[in-house]
């Protein structure tokens, strides 16, 4: 089985592209809105939420990865991406994601990392 | 391992040592062996056999290695092949003999064996089946089921969220050898991320193509333009994925990154670019690019940010129309050529302009074409990349707006840490070897010690006082700060209070309160911009043309006396006693008071600078300043407070405070003034009439452009107000305003010169020169040498046919007058007769002869005195006067060249009295002199006294002006000797190679340690009642403290030596002589970058002893 690809936005400068806070995968708002987010939608359920986009995912983002495999890529491990679609992420994205949301990641165990760089173990 | 390459082929051994029931073609694998018939591709198959169990061996070490990593690679392509053959048999038909040993088994088996084909049939029938009783068992489910079956195999990956590998440090990550590698491509900059994009499309085109992209990933930084970065196994494959993609440049290279710069690419991280509420930002683009503003709020997300600042509203509109309709107002709004000032929202002017209806009041704030304006200011939300975070620098003049709104209230809402903080990393620059400091943070917070060196970011203390005390201390610039303490007498560097002086009073972290010195008041700066300094400053006095105390026209009705300058406006009192903040252009002109006159209650003459006080109110004392229409007077008393001790009364209500008789009869030659007929002529102001300020001395010089837009143009000066000069260009019959000093003075030779830089004579000033001593710039000298100075040239120039004589020839009236006088015109030919020796006694006649200078002084008044006065110094010492024309004469390029002629043909002659002049104490008086007179052609007697008289020192006063010539520090650092203490040297100060020149001359040390080299540690200044003086450690290995007017700096005088540029763009750094040095020029060009020589005068240039790395 192929792994999912994520919605490839067509136009690269588009201003609107924005990354997930959480997963840091870049979309246009129209496939955040359609689709939700490839990775991380149970948890931040953005389908048919703008409100939910705006709060979750940003335009202030700094680099863009194309990860192409995955599974093998260095660099999707690096980004911690690597279980993630194919599609296109953030390197470094700014903000946190809102406190419910993270407080929903809190319940299910898993530990919040930031994409803005700030924590590096 | 290289196992790029040869995959496959050990996949396929390991494979086959390692049985998997589960693989059809394993079973194959096991099957095959024991019963092939030997032949001809058996014999060959033993040996690979044997071949291959090694190798198997090999492989099966090396697995345990990677195993966990490989293994689930190699099952993948394991199956792929599986698949294949299970239904390409063909390709095992056609297979070459010299195969691999799988094909070969295969093809053996279908060639010979029967029952073997009957056994690969059985299996392939028994796949077959199966999948017919798959396909069977698919075909009976319910769409729901199906449904239910793909959300459950697709589903569980893309929804549940599993934070994945968010438990693994990070450094767990970092990529080891068996990783693929990260290649570095140059890309077309700015097209970065449309490339990395392209990759993606591209690799999903090709995914299952005969060609599919070999990357992993690829990926782009916004700090790093220009390349991008794709992680593949091999060069080669990065090279086939962007092959034919518009924008990248393989040929230019497809670098590997080490492994251990691969995860710091991915780490870059802009500056820190967090802003906090209470910040300082500006504002990028737009109407209200540059502007200063506070950041309020930050919203969640972090790309809004809300902020406040000071609004630009357009209150003269274009026109009536554009009030209302939003169509036109917004074509407005385009209309970026013009920029309204900033200012205040203020409800009512906004209102009166626009209409009420355009604004709205909600709560607290104003609502104005949708935006908000809260206590005057305006209040928006920006995107973080519309703001620019570094380097905002605020002055505190913005930040005085922004503190404005709280109409005074609360004006400790600015947090002055916030911009300290901001400007801390320009403390670093401030810091001066000598410096007391104390460490605010780290671990030596609170030792206090002195700088001993500051290379880069790295400050040398020797620490004082408790544990450590004569230690030196390592410490990072910025974690010291300057410290003073309640009492130190202190000078502010920089800023609004720049040149205050004062004792300080308090000090609270890096804020310095102190009581200044000019004004009484207390004034708070940051520690950086402070200095211990002796002297009592005098505050910036000049700003454009103006200075304290002038007189200027404010408009038609107004005129006021500046009583304090601020950095770049002034503070004025107005003829009603009226206090304004009025910036240089504000100001028409400046009047001159000097000739105005008026008359106090006794109906004497008010003169300026009497001691005057009033006989009504309070009776103030004071000296007058300035008179203003016969009626008013502007005072000054330094006792009082208020504007600086200037204030205005009427002066008919003064009373001289010395006896009035007196003055009258001193003045007594001054009742000329009282004839109404010179009254009239003289366009006196006082009269009344609305008079015209002193004529700029720079009106009808012809000038050159030497910066902006129209920079390279010549024209004539026209006329001047303030800085601003109003020019008519010689192309395109133009007249331009322009900024003084974007001009210099050009000579018809093409020589350009600042215009600060007073010609002495020459340019048809000279009569300017009569104005007073003052302009001159000359030290205080004394009035006789200095008129004789302005004078002696003439004869000599004359002697020599000189443009220099041409030059003088063009001055105004007066002197043209008397020098058409036959009085004047014997004297003028008195060098040749002086030279003779023989009719020297006819000079003396001449000058004595009031004649020729009273006629002088009749056409310009006030001369009449000054020559008298120089007369006897002529004659009384002519040793005297001839350094002074050195020093002074040489300024126009025509007193160059005719120097030149002059050697050749009278140089015998002269070389006589040289000695003497060398001798006298006068030339000597003179000698600092040629610091302060940065005069381009002031070096060109050095040769004649070099050949002339080989017993003159060097250090001759014509060796010094060469210095400074080049030197061109700016003329007002006084004393030339000042250059020690110039901040452009400051940090290379150790290394400037000096010399001690002069002291021979002035029989200082008796001269002992004239011409020897060495350098200066550090230097201090003193008051400047006092001597500069420098400690020098001489290369001959002593060391001696040395008035510093003796230290010269030496010039570079090898190739590759470093040199230290005082002048120029390369101000301020250290570059390399790159060719032997000519007369003049050198080639100097940076260490870094040896290719980018540039030529400079050889002058600008000091020379360094090698960077010993102290």
């Amino acid at each position: 089985m192929e792994p999912a690809i994520a919605a490839i936005p067509a136009q690269a400068r588009s201003k609107q592209l924005r990354a997930c806070l959480l997963c840091s995968i870049i979309q246009l708002p129209v496939d955040f809105r359609k689709n939700g987010c490839p990775n991380c939608e149970d948890v931040v359920q953005m389908k048919h939420n703008p409100d939910r986009i705006s709060s979750c995912t940003t335009t202030y983002f700094d680099g863009v990865i194309s990860v192409i495999d995955p599974d093998k890529s260095w660099v999707a491990r690096w980004q911690r991406t690597s279980k993630y679609v194919r599609g296109m992420y953030a390197v470094r994205v700014k903000g946190r994601i809102p406190e419910d949301v993270e407080a929903e990641l809190e319940n299910r165990g898993l530990k919040y990392r930031p994409r803005d760089q700030t924590d590096q173990d | 391992m290289s196992d790029s390459e040869d995959r496959p082929y050990q996949s396929m051994d390991f494979d086959a040592a390692m049985p998997d029931s589960e693989e059809p073609e394993h079973l194959d694998d096991q099957m095959a062996p024991p019963p092939v018939p030997k032949g001809k591709g058996r014999a060959a198959g033993d040996d690979d056999d044997k071949e291959e169990d090694d190798e198997d061996d090999e492989d099966e070490d090396e697995e345990d290695e990677d195993m966990g990593r490989k293994g689930k690679k190699r099952a993948k392509h394991r199956h792929k092949r599986a698949g294949a053959s299970r239904f390409l048999d063909i390709e095992a038909e056609v297979s070459d003999e010299e195969e691999d040993e799988d094909e070969d088994e295969e093809e053996a088996a279908d060639g010979f064996i029967s029952t073997f084909d009957d056994v690969d049939e059985d299996i392939s029938r028994r796949d077959h089946a199966r999948l017919d009783r798959h396909l069977d068992t698919v075909e009976d489910k319910s769409p729901e089921q199906i449904a239910r079956d793909l959300s459950k195999r697709y589903g569980g990956r893309a929804v549940r969220y599993t934070g994945d590998m968010n438990e693994i440090p990070q450094r767990l990550l970092m990529p080891s050898v068996h990783d693929a590698s990260l290649w570095q491509v140059r890309v077309k900059p700015g097209r970065e991320r449309d490339i990395i994009f392209s990759l993606m499309r591209k690799s999903i085109d090709v995914e299952y193509s005969a060609h599919p992209l070999n990357i992993h990933a690829a990926f782009q930084r916004d700090s790093l333009p220009g390349m991008i970065y794709v992680e593949a196994r091999s060069a080669k494959q990065v090279q086939q994925a962007c092959h034919g993609l518009v924008g990248v440049y393989p040929s230019r290279g497809i670098q590997l990154v080490p492994i251990e710069e691969m995860a710091s690419l991915l780490q870059i991280k802009k500056q820190d670019l967090t802003v906090t509420p209470g910040s300082w930002v500006r504002i990028r683009r737009g109407k209200y690019a540059g502007d200063l503003a506070q950041v309020m709020d930050i919203a969640e997300t972090g790309e809004d940010v809300g902020i406040r600042f000071v609004p630009r509203i357009d209150l003269t509109p274009r026109d009536e129309g554009s009030l209302d309709g939003a169509k036109k107002r917004k074509k407005q709004v385009t209309n970026a050529t013009m920029r309204p000032p900033q200012r205040l929202f203020n409800f009512e002017e906004v209102t009166k302009v626009w209409g009420r209806k355009n604004v709205t009041k909600r709560n607290q704030v104003y609502v104005f074409q949708n935006d908000t304006y809260k206590d005057g200011l305006i209040e928006k939300d920006f995107k973080m990349s519309a703001l620019i975070l570094d380097d905002v620098n605020p002055t505190l003049d913005e930040i005085t707006q922004f503190s404005k709104r709280q109409d005074g209230e609360n004006e400790e809402t600015v947090n002055l840490s916030i911009i300290a903080e901001a400007s801390r990393k320009a403390a670093i620059a401030v810091l001066q070897p000598g410096d007391h400091v104390e460490v605010f943070e780290g671990e030596q917070a609170g030792v206090h010690g002195v700088v001993d060196e500051i290379s880069q970011d790295v400050v040398t203390i020797t620490a004082v006082g408790v544990d450590i005390d004569g230690q030196k201390v390592e410490l990072p610039a910025r974690s010291v700060r300057k410290r003073f303490k309640p009492g130190d007498h202190v000078k502010v560097m920089t800023g609004q209070n720049a040149d205050e002086t004062g004792l300080v009073v308090s000090v609270a972290d890096n804020v310095v309160t102190f009581l200044s010195d000019m004004s009484m008041q207390e004034v708070s700066v940051f520690s950086k911009d402070l200095r211990e300094a002796a002297e009592v400053g005098s505050g910036t006095n000049i700003v454009g043309n103006y200075e304290l105390h002038d007189l200027v026209q404010l408009d038609a009705q107004t005129v006021g006396v500046i009583f304090k300058t601020e950095r770049d406006s002034f503070r004025v009192l107005d003829q009603n006693g009226q206090v304004r903040l009025v910036q240089p252009h504000q100001i028409s002109m400046r009047r001159d008071s000097s000739r105005a006159i008026a008359t106090d209650s006794e109906g004497h003459e008010l003169r300026i600078n009497d001691n005057v006080k009033e006989v009504v109110d309070e009776g103030r004392k004071g000296r007058v300043l300035h008179t203003h229409q016969s009626f008013f007077a502007f005072l000054h008393n330094r006792d009082i407070v208020e504007n600086g001790g200037v204030f205005v009364t009427r002066a008919r209500s003064l009373a001289s405070v010395a006896p009035k008789s007196n003055v009258l009869k001193t003045a007594g030659t001054d009742l000329s003034k009282m004839n109404p007929a010179l009254v009239a002529t003289g366009g006196m102001v006082g009269s009344g009439a609305m008079g015209r300020g002193p004529r700029d001395r720079d009106i009808g010089t012809t000038v050159m452009v030497v910066k902006g837009a129209h920079k390279g143009y010549a024209g004539t000066i026209k006329d001047t107000n303030g800085h601003i000069a109003r020019v008519e260009l010689r192309t395109g019959n133009k007249v331009i305003s322009i900024e003084k000093d974007k001009l210099q003075r050009r000579y018809p030779d093409g020589k350009l010169e600042p215009l600060t830089v007073r010609p002495t004579q020459g340019q048809g000033n000279f009569g300017g020169g009569q104005r007073g001593p003052s302009s001159f710039g000359v030290p205080g000298g004394g009035r006789t040498p200095f008129n004789s100075v302005g004078r002696t040239p003439n004869p000599y120039a004359e002697g020599g046919r000189t443009p220099a004589w041409n030059a003088s020839s063009r001055t105004p009236n007066p002197y043209a007058e008397s020098g058409k006088t036959p009085a004047w015109n014997a004297s003028s030919r008195t060098p040749n007769p002086y030279a003779d020796g023989g009719r020297t006694p006819a000079w003396n006649a001449n000058s004595r002869t009031p004649n020729p200078y009273a006629t002088g002084a009749n056409a310009g008044a006030g001369v009449g005195t000054g020559w008298g006065g120089a007369t006897p110094g002529r004659t009384g010492g002519w040793g005297g006067a001839t350094p002074g024309r050195n020093v002074n004469a040489g300024t126009g390029g025509g007193w160059g060249s005719s120097a030149d002629s002059w050697a050749d043909s009278s140089g015998p002659a002269w070389s006589a009295p040289t000695p003497a002049a060398a001798a006298t104490p006068g030339l000597i008086g003179q000698t600092p002199a040629g610091y302060g007179a940065p005069t381009p052609a002031s070096h060109t007697p050095a040769p004649w006294y070099d050949s002339s008289t080989s017993s003159m020192p060097p250090a001759t006063p014509a060796a010094a002006p060469s210095w400074s010539s080049g030197n061109q520090l700016p003329s007002d650092d006084g004393p030339g000797d000042d250059w020690l203490f110039s901040p452009v040297i400051a940090n290379f100060l150790p290394r400037i190679k000096v010399k001690i020149e002069g002291t021979k001359m002035d029989h200082y040390l008796n001269g002992d340690y004239e011409n020897k080299r060495g350098r200066i540690p550090a230097v201090t200044k003193v008051t400047s009642e006092f001597e500069q003086t420098v400690l020098v450690y001489f290369d001959s290995g002593d060391s001696r403290t040395i008035q510093a007017r003796y230290v010269v700096p030496l010039p570079p005088t090898y190739m590759g030596e470093e040199v230290l540029v005082i002048h120029g763009p390369q101000k301020g750094t250290v570059m390399v002589v790159r060719e032997q040095p000519d007369d003049d020029r050198i080639t100097v060009s940076s260490k870094a970058n040896p290719a980018a020589v540039v030529g400079i005068p050889k002058s600008h240039a000091l020379a360094l002893y090698e960077d010993t790395g102290r």
